[in-house]
């Protein structure tokens, strides 16, 4: 079955107040065309689950759409902090629930496994249990000892970035895989971007590098430098300096309006005139 | 006497604590350094990862532009957040820790200055220190500014979980912390309670000055401490050669200067490594 689809068509099916966990870490790997895109939709009240969050997290909260924040961190790495996450996690409506890298990933796993909650070690002596209302304290039932039950989180929707996929919705990850699998896994409906299609058999070589499975792909987009202005590794590199312009930009609001003018209300092949188009991009960021 | 700088002194100490066949996970230019220098030295074994979610067997180097870059060029093996995780499960994983406050038991924060529901700061939120304070059998944590807004008596928030009867109750002693070097000295957890105890000065340090520099009395404060070794030539020779651009400053300016420093070093770097590494070829 062809599953190609336009980023735009992708976004058709995302409702208001839907949950969306994203893939990627900080500077590395996000979605960010299909987050561009959703940021576009109009779509609101939106809940985000990430482990480690970056300019997706970021930009969303900028933008007013979303609601709820399910996270581990959300920083931009060298770049320092998230400012629109910091001002939302300061001063805003918005919802933030703080979960460790682990749980992120242990819940998306008890979804994926079909039971309540998993339980692990962490977060037991640390306040991460005192403010996260989600999470409970067991016993052991053969050992005694406490343990911490993490609940079954269910997306309603993954939007993940691969390097390559073909029209079935089978992904390739050349670099770190992240928590991608399990983001895919967890989700009713998973989206994929990708840096290119291969076609026929072509994805096949790349064995076990093949790590997104067809049979939880829901939809899949080529776009090139679709991870921008985060890395795509082996690819290229996260844009700094973008990430600099960004930062600058949120500084007052005429100038974050502005920016998403340039960036944001645009589609993916101006966003990437604006680049400096990819002849640009690869002169700078293409390793 | 060598010449060296504070920098050095601090990741050649922290080089010291790395041994055995463990995932080491160089977060920072001086957790990366401090690999390095342990790599080429005492611990030739250790699995190095290039940031806490790059591929593993790369020679760990100081940069701007992520351990994704250094994978790229290097060809490090790509791992998923389940393997790392699985290493910390295992206590097979290692890392130094900068966090923005730490207490007097060994508690840490990287989450929120002030009440975390309405915080002064929002920070970045406690990522995978959790699972390092309930697992680990060994935790390092530096400090680059010693003074009572960072050694605090007890952190605004825990990320991290120090000594005391909840630990005693729920964790044992998976997790404890084990070290602190700051830009003052090396400290255990080691005085009453599990609290913070000098283990050495470093060179021109005096006890005063660490109390002063401390929100809470600190143990073992006498006229006997020992002094922190100074780094060898050897150690020295690494860090210089494998950091030329010196990123490892970085950590220690802020401000315009932080700023001004970074775009060089990012514009060094950039041209540098694209001449040394030329584009491979791709599908």
């Amino acid at each position: 079955m062809n599953k190609t689809l336009t980023a735009e068509a992708m976004m058709e099916q995302i409702p208001d107040g839907a949950s969306i966990t994203i893939g990627g870490s900080s500077l590395s790997r996000k979605p960010m065309a299909l987050v561009r895109a959703l940021a576009r939709s109009g779509r609101k009240d939106l809940t985000l689950i990430v482990n480690v969050g970056g300019p997706e997290v970021d930009l969303l909260l900028g933008l007013g759409v979303v609601s709820k924040v399910i996270y581990a961190f959300v920083g931009f790495e060298v770049m320092g902090l998230a400012p629109h996450f910091r001002r939302a996690r300061q001063n805003s409506n918005v919802t933030f629930e703080e979960w460790t890298e682990y749980t992120v990933m242990a819940g998306l796993d008890a979804a994926i496994k079909r039971v309540p909650f998993l339980p692990t070690r962490a977060g037991l002596g640390t306040d991460v249990l005192t403010v996260n209302p989600s999470f409970r304290t067991i016993t052991d039932p053969f050992g005694g000892e406490t343990l911490v039950a993490v609940p079954a989180i269910h997306p309603d929707f993954a939007l993940i970035h691969v390097n390559y996929a073909d029209e079935r919705g089978n992904g390739v990850i050349l670099g770190d895989g992240h928590i991608d699998v399990l983001c895919a896994k967890a989700a009713k409906t998973t989206f994929m971007s990708c840096e290119r299609i291969l076609h026929g058999d072509e994805l096949q070589r790349f064995g076990r590098d093949v790590q997104i499975m067809r049979i939880h792909t829901q939809g899949v987009a080529e776009l090139p430098w679709g991870a921008h202005p985060t890395g795509c590794a082996p690819e290229y590199r996260a844009d700094l300096r973008h990430m600099e312009e960004y930062m600058e930009a949120t500084g007052d609001l005429e100038q974050w309006h502005a920016y998403q003018d340039r960036m944001v209300w645009v589609d993916h092949e101006q966003y990437l005139d604006r680049l400096g188009g990819r002849e640009g991009l690869v002169s700078r960021l293409h390793v | 006497m060598m010449d060296y700088t504070l920098d050095e002194l601090m990741i050649a100490t922290m080089a010291h604590q790395f041994s055995g066949e463990v995932m080491v996970s160089s977060v920072t230019a001086f957790g990366a350094l401090a690999a390095l220098v342990a790599k080429k030295t005492h611990a030739p074994e250790l699995a190095v990862l290039a940031t806490p979610e790059s591929g593993m067997e790369v020679t760990p180097l100081p940069t701007l532009t992520l351990g994704q870059f250094l994978t790229d060029v290097q060809r490090g093996i790509p791992l998923t957040m389940e393997e790392i995780f699985d290493a910390i499960f295992c206590d097979l994983f290692r890392i130094w820790i900068n966090p923005a406050q730490i207490d007097q038991f060994g508690n840490v924060n990287i989450s929120a200055i002030g009440p975390w529901h309405k915080p002064k700061v929002a920070l970045v939120g406690s990522r995978g220190i959790p699972e390092d304070t309930s697992h680990l059998s060994q935790i390092f944590y530096y400090v680059l500014h010693h003074n009572p807004r960072s050694v605090v008596s007890r952190v605004d928030f825990r990320s991290g979980a120090g000594n005391g009867p909840e630990r005693d109750q729920l964790l044992g002693r998976s997790g404890a912390p084990s070290l602190l070097v700051t830009d003052l000295g090396v400290f255990t957890f080691s005085g009453p309670g599990g609290s913070m105890a000098i283990s050495s000065l470093h060179p021109g340090v005096t006890a005063e000055m660490v109390q002063e520099r401390t929100a809470f009395p600190v143990s073992g404060l006498t006229d006997s401490v020992a002094v922190t070794p100074e780094p060898t030539a050897e150690e020295l020779e690494i860090i210089r050669t494998a950091d030329p651009l010196e990123v490892r400053k970085l950590e220690l300016l802020s401000g315009d200067k932080a700023a001004e420093k970074f775009v060089a070093i990012y514009e060094r770097e950039r041209q540098a490594l694209h001449v040394a590494w030329p584009a491979r070829s791709r599908i």
